[in-house]
Formats: C-alpha cells, sequence, structure tokens
C-alpha cells in the first residue's frame, strides 16, 4: 500500500507547477490548462483522503468537480473565442481595457 | 513492491508533462502533453482504488475538455503566433513565488502529515454504491450541476456566436 | 503482492491470443473488402496474386514497407511520427476488456511428472475482467480522436487540417450517442461489467411460455431501438462510410492522412481495420450476446468453451462483413447532414431509449 502522503505531495507538486504556468505566461489558453492543472492536483487531495479514511464522500466531491471543470472550459474557451475575434491575440496582457 | 514501481513510474510521467504545459511556447504539444498527463493521473486515480473515476477522468478531461481545448487552439490558428516572451520582472518573481509556495508545502506535507494505518478490508468503491449516493444522499446537487451544464452550453454558444450579434446591431 | 507463475503464464497465453488476432484481421480485412467490393460492384477484383488474389494483402504489405518513407519539410517532426501510434491506441486497448469465450474449470493435470493448475483454477477468456467493464472501452475509444487531431495538425497542410477537424467533430458526437445507447444494456444486465451482461444473456425469454428464444439484448423490443443508434454510431466511430466524409476527401481533395506514406499511412490503415473489429466485437457482446450458443446450457468445459470462441468468432466476422457490405451500398452522408443526424436525431433518440428501457425495466419485463 502506498501512504497517503506520497499522493499528497504529488498533488503539491502539480499545484505548485500550475501556479507557476498561472504566474509567468502570457498566452492565455496556457494559462487556462495551468488552471485545469491545479483542479486536477486538487482531485487527487480528494481521493487520496477519500481512500484514507474509506469514506464514498471524497469520490462524490471529485465527481462533482469534474463535471463543473468541464462546463467551466466550455465557458472559459467561449470566452477566450470571443476575445480573439475583438482582438485578434490571445495574449492576456493585451486584454487590458474595460470597454472598447 | 510492483505498486510502488508504478507509483513512481507515472507520477514522474505526470509531473513531467505537467512541466511541458507550462513550459512549453506551442500550446498544441502543450495540450498533448496536457493529455499524457491526465492519463497518467487516471493512473494514480486506480491505485488510490478509484477506478470509476479513473475512467471518467480519461472520458472527460483527455477525451472531451482537451479535444476541445485542441479545438479551440487549432481554429484560431494559434501555433503561427509566437508568444512574446514575458517581462524578466514578472518571470523571476512567478518562477521564485511557485517555488517558494512548493517548498513550503512539500515541508508542511512532510513535517506534519502523519496518517494512521488504512482501515482494513477493501475501499468498496463500484459504479452501483456510486450511484445509489448520488440519487439518495447527493441528489441535490446532482440536478443543480445538470442545470449547471445547461446553462454553460447556452451561455458558450451565446458567447461565440458572431454573427448573432453582428446581426443584431 | 503473490506472484503465481501459473496466473502470468495464463495471462501471456491469453494476451498472445487476443493480439495475434487482432493483428491478423488487418491483412485478412484487406481482402474481404477488395473482393466484396468487386463482388458488389459486379467486376472481379483483385485475382492475379495467389488463388482467388489471397495473397494480395503479402503484395500490400511489401509495398508499404519499401515505399519511400516521406516527412514534409514544414510538419512537426515529433508529432507526425507519433499520430500514428495515438490511433493504433484505442483499437488495441479496448479488445482487452471483451469476453471471448466461455469461463472453464481447468482441472487439475499431472504433466511429466509435477501438478499443474492444482485448486480448480477458472480460466477466465477475458484479458482484464475489469470492474468498470464497459466504461473502460468508452474511455479508450474516446481517446481515438487524438490520432486524427494530432496528425491533422502537424501535417502541417490547411487540407489536413480541415479534415481533421470534421474527423474529429463527428467522432465525438457520435461518442454521445454510442455511450448513452450502451447504457440501456447496462440497465438491463444491472452491472457495468462485460462478463455480467454476456452472462444475463444466456437466459431465456419464454414468449407465451412455449416458445423459448436465448434473451439476447437484439431479441428484445426495448433494446431494438438502441440497437439500431449503437450500430449507426459504431459506423461513425470508426470513420466508416456512410460517415466518412472526413476520409473520403482523400480522394476528392485532402483528408487527415494525405501527407502520409508508406509505414505510417500503413498504421493508419491497420488502425482502421482494427478499430472496426473492436467495435464489431463490442456490438456482439452487448447486443448478440457475446459468446452466448443460443439454446444450449453451455456446461463449463474446455470444449465448450472452445466452441463459444468459436461462435464469438463467426458474430464478429459477420458483423465485419456488414461493415465491408454497407460500404459499398450506401452513399456517403454530407458533412453538415452528418452532424445534424449526430445531434438533432441521435442524442434525443438515446435519451428517450433510456427512458423507455428504465421504464421496462421498472415493470420487470426484462
Amino acid at each position: 500500500m502506498i501512504p497517503t502522503h506520497w499522493f499528497l505531495i504529488l498533488s503539491a507538486v502539480l499545484f505548485a507547477i500550475g501556479v507557476c504556468g498561472v504566474l509567468t505566461r502570457k498566452n492565455g489558453i496556457t494559462i487556462f490548462m495551468s488552471i485545469e492543472l491545479m483542479v486536477n492536483a486538487v482531485n487527487l487531495t480528494f481521493l487520496a483522503y477519500a481512500r484514507q479514511f474509506h469514506q464514498l464522500h471524497g469520490l462524490i466531491f471529485v465527481f462533482f468537480v469534474m463535471a463543473i471543470a468541464a462546463a467551466e472550459a466550455a465557458v472559459g474557451l467561449a470566452i477566450f473565442i470571443s476575445l480573439f475575434h475583438h482582438r485578434e491575440t490571445i495574449d492576456v496582457d493585451e486584454a487590458n481595457l474595460m470597454h472598447w | 513492491m510492483f505498486e510502488f514501481a508504478i507509483f513512481f513510474f507515472f507520477a514522474a510521467v505526470a509531473v513531467i508533462f505537467a512541466l511541458v504545459v507550462v513550459l512549453h511556447h506551442n500550446p498544441v504539444v502543450g495540450a498533448l502533453a496536457l493529455v499524457a498527463s491526465f492519463f497518467a493521473l487516471a493512473v494514480m486515480y486506480v491505485l488510490l482504488e478509484a477506478p470509476f473515476l479513473a475512467a471518467l477522468q480519461v472520458i472527460v478531461y483527455a477525451g472531451a475538455i482537451m479535444v476541445l481545448f485542441l479545438f479551440v487552439i487549432m481554429l484560431l490558428n494559434l501555433q503561427h503566433r509566437r508568444e512574446e516572451p514575458t517581462r524578466p520582472v514578472q518571470q523571476f518573481l512567478g518562477y521564485t513565488g511557485s517555488a517558494a509556495f512548493l517548498i513550503t508545502l512539500v515541508y508542511y506535507l512532510v513535517k506534519y502529515a502523519a496518517f494512521q494505518a488504512l482501515p482494513a478490508g477493501t475501499f468498496n468503491s463500484d459504479v452501483r454504491l456510486i450511484g445509489t449516493e448520488l440519487f439518495q444522499a447527493y441528489i441535490f446537487p446532482f440536478e443543480m450541476v445538470s442545470i449547471l451544464l445547461l446553462a454553460a452550453i447556452v451561455g458558450a454558444l451565446l458567447l461565440s456566436g458572431r454573427s448573432v450579434r453582428a446581426s443584431a446591431q | 503482492m503473490p506472484f503465481d507463475p501459473t496466473d502470468i503464464a495464463l495471462s501471456i497465453l491469453k494476451i498472445v491470443i487476443v493480439l495475434g488476432a487482432l493483428l491478423n484481421v488487418t491483412p485478412i480485412m484487406v481482402w474481404v473488402e477488395r473482393r466484396g467490393s468487386a463482388l458488389i460492384q459486379d467486376r472481379p477484383g483483385p485475382n492475379r496474386v495467389g488463388p482467388f488474389g489471397l495473397f494480395q494483402s503479402f503484395a500490400d504489405a511489401l509495398k508499404f514497407i519499401l515505399k519511400e518513407d516521406i516527412i514534409p519539410e514544414q510538419a512537426h517532426k515529433w508529432l507526425y511520427t507519433l499520430a500514428p501510434m495515438f490511433g493504433l491506441l484505442p483499437a488495441l486497448t479496448t479488445i482487452a476488456v471483451i469476453p471471448w469465450g466461455l469461463p472453464f474449470r481447468l482441472p487439475a493435470k499431472r504433466i511429466f511428472g509435477r501438478m499443474f493448475f492444482e485448486g480448480d483454477r477458472i480460466f477466465e477468456p477475458i484479458v482484464a475482467d475489469v470492474n468498470i467493464g464497459i466504461l473502460l472501452i468508452f474511455a479508450l475509444a474516446s481517446l481515438g480522436v487524438y490520432g486524427i487531431v494530432t496528425a491533422g495538425w502537424a501535417s502541417s497542410n490547411k487540407y489536413s487540417l480541415f479534415g481533421a477537424i470534421r474527423a474529429s467533430a463527428q467522432m465525438i458526437s457520435y461518442e454521445l450517442a454510442l455511450t448513452l445507447a450502451a447504457v440501456s444494456t447496462l440497465l438491463a444486465a444491472g452491472s457495468v461489467k462485460l462478463t455480467d451482461i454476456v452472462w444475463q444473456q444466456t437466459h431465456y425469454f419464454y414468449i407465451f411460455n412455449v416458445i423459448k428464444i436465448p434473451a439476447w439484448n437484439v431479441f428484445s423490443p426495448a433494446m431494438w431501438l438502441s440497437f439500431i443508434i449503437f450500430v449507426v454510431a459504431a459506423f461513425a466511430e470508426t470513420n466508416r462510410l456512410p460517415f466518412d466524409f472526413a476520409e473520403a476527401e482523400a480522394e476528392l481533395v485532402a483528408g487527415y492522412h494525405t501527407e502520409y506514406s508508406s509505414m505510417k499511412f500503413a498504421l493508419f490503415f491497420m488502425a482502421e481495420y482494427m478499430a472496426m473489429a473492436a467495435m464489431s466485437a463490442l456490438v456482439a457482446t452487448l447486443y448478440l450476446g457475446g459468446w452466448d450458443i443460443p439454446w444450449w446450457d453451455e456446461p463449463q468445459v474446455w470444449w465448450a468453451s472452445l466452441l463459444t470462441m468459436l461462435f464469438f468468432t463467426a458474430k464478429v466476422v459477420a458483423l465485419l462483413l456488414v461493415f465491408v457490405w454497407v460500404r459499398w451500398t450506401i452513399p456517403r452522408l454530407k458533412y453538415d447532414i452528418l452532424m445534424r443526424l449526430g445531434w438533432k436525431v441521435f442524442l434525443p433518440l438515446a435519451f428517450v431509449n433510456i427512458l423507455i428501457v428504465a421504464f421496462f425495466v421498472a415493470k420487470h419485463w426484462i
């Protein structure tokens, strides 16, 4: 059996890599992918705890997180498409006006 | 013994491909690397005795969400635009900030995360039990998530439907 | 984890059998397709290379190996080379969870003075009997999109990209109808495991308490709609006519594998036929009773198991012949009609079908 804190450390590493991606990249799609990476790291934490205490609630929560992440991805990418149609760029530094 | 080998191999795969996502300049390569990382995470979920969620991870994340990402990247033809490099100040602060965050997290995890032994017996997490839980204790969030997905579909259609707004003006 | 050498040896034997059968599907199907299409189109077909043109596949394989392997200059080399391998992934892995024979008891035997199979071992002819069964097939089949998308993008060719995006949009649209249509078989069997679905189909329906028909899902009226939806979606998933608009562009303008030559193109070719075989095996398992021999209660012995394996192969072969037959009979659907069918016709029908089957199961009519 693999100790639970190893999964938590892996989750922390993936989360930190996601944070690094969000902070250092300018491409909007890459930032979005780093956010998905962070969400997956959190999913892993939930499942590690679910197995540790033999509770099904962790699994159900991960189920809902996946559904919501799917909805978020759809809407977020629609926003990016809309941004691209207006400004011809996906660079988030260029999206700096409140209304144009 | 075999489990440890599988854990280390797929953990390394997940971390390496996550680094490729964050560091590579081409978003298509990043998206495919993220698919590989999600697949490695699905193997982790199987090691955590949740095979149903592992299958869901591949179906939903690797099989649907990342395909959506790839479609958007390819339709917007983004790979030909070279992303401007971030300012050195932002890069330095970003890397050191996330490194500090990681080191702090791992330090506190190693120091304080001491769990008791796992409860005896197998973790009964098959599809039937999850389905029963979903339809009994969690029925309200289940229905709410379906309405949320409907809102997401309508929102996505509205936001990306350029011709509708242009003709309305 | 105790390593039991007999278990490992039996698993390796199962993998060898399944992989051997699957890898041999392509050359046989190439010959069947070409002779079958010739029969339907009233022409001889390949008849020069060997009797009845049987060695045509060898000639094709030789041609593929000896052809020059061209990589276009603008192509992304890594992804261009990896794309055909992504295409092979779903075809090779989904066959692992499909049961292809009756489980039978291996009696303890004394060979060369050593006891083998002691302790009443049951040999299950399925490579991996996982608890999530059919979900694994859906998970791995949804990864098939990546082969096409990567191939189209890495070719760095506008027409390849458009063909790839169309093909993958079609595949993910029909995946929904496929999954929802298969849910009705899960409802009837009460379990996600494919072995349970097949065992449930070994029982019998009694009409008027006199006529006994095998309880295959295709014979049950609640499942007829889901059978039709599943078979049509299987055609769309494997990019076969009448849904191969994205591929037929190769005949008209270009397609996602237009820049591929020799062995890489052969890999795409193989991936398509193996996916067809895997889908046929899945249809046979879910709707045609899998390895069940109709009207016979098979005893769990080795010779009955061999007969069930033969029957399973016969069902898969029959479905593959249907694939070939439909390809050369029905014309290709236009792309927008294809997408409209997938979203506006088959998806609502699949939902309605789940309601119907749930009603039948609740009333214990299934």
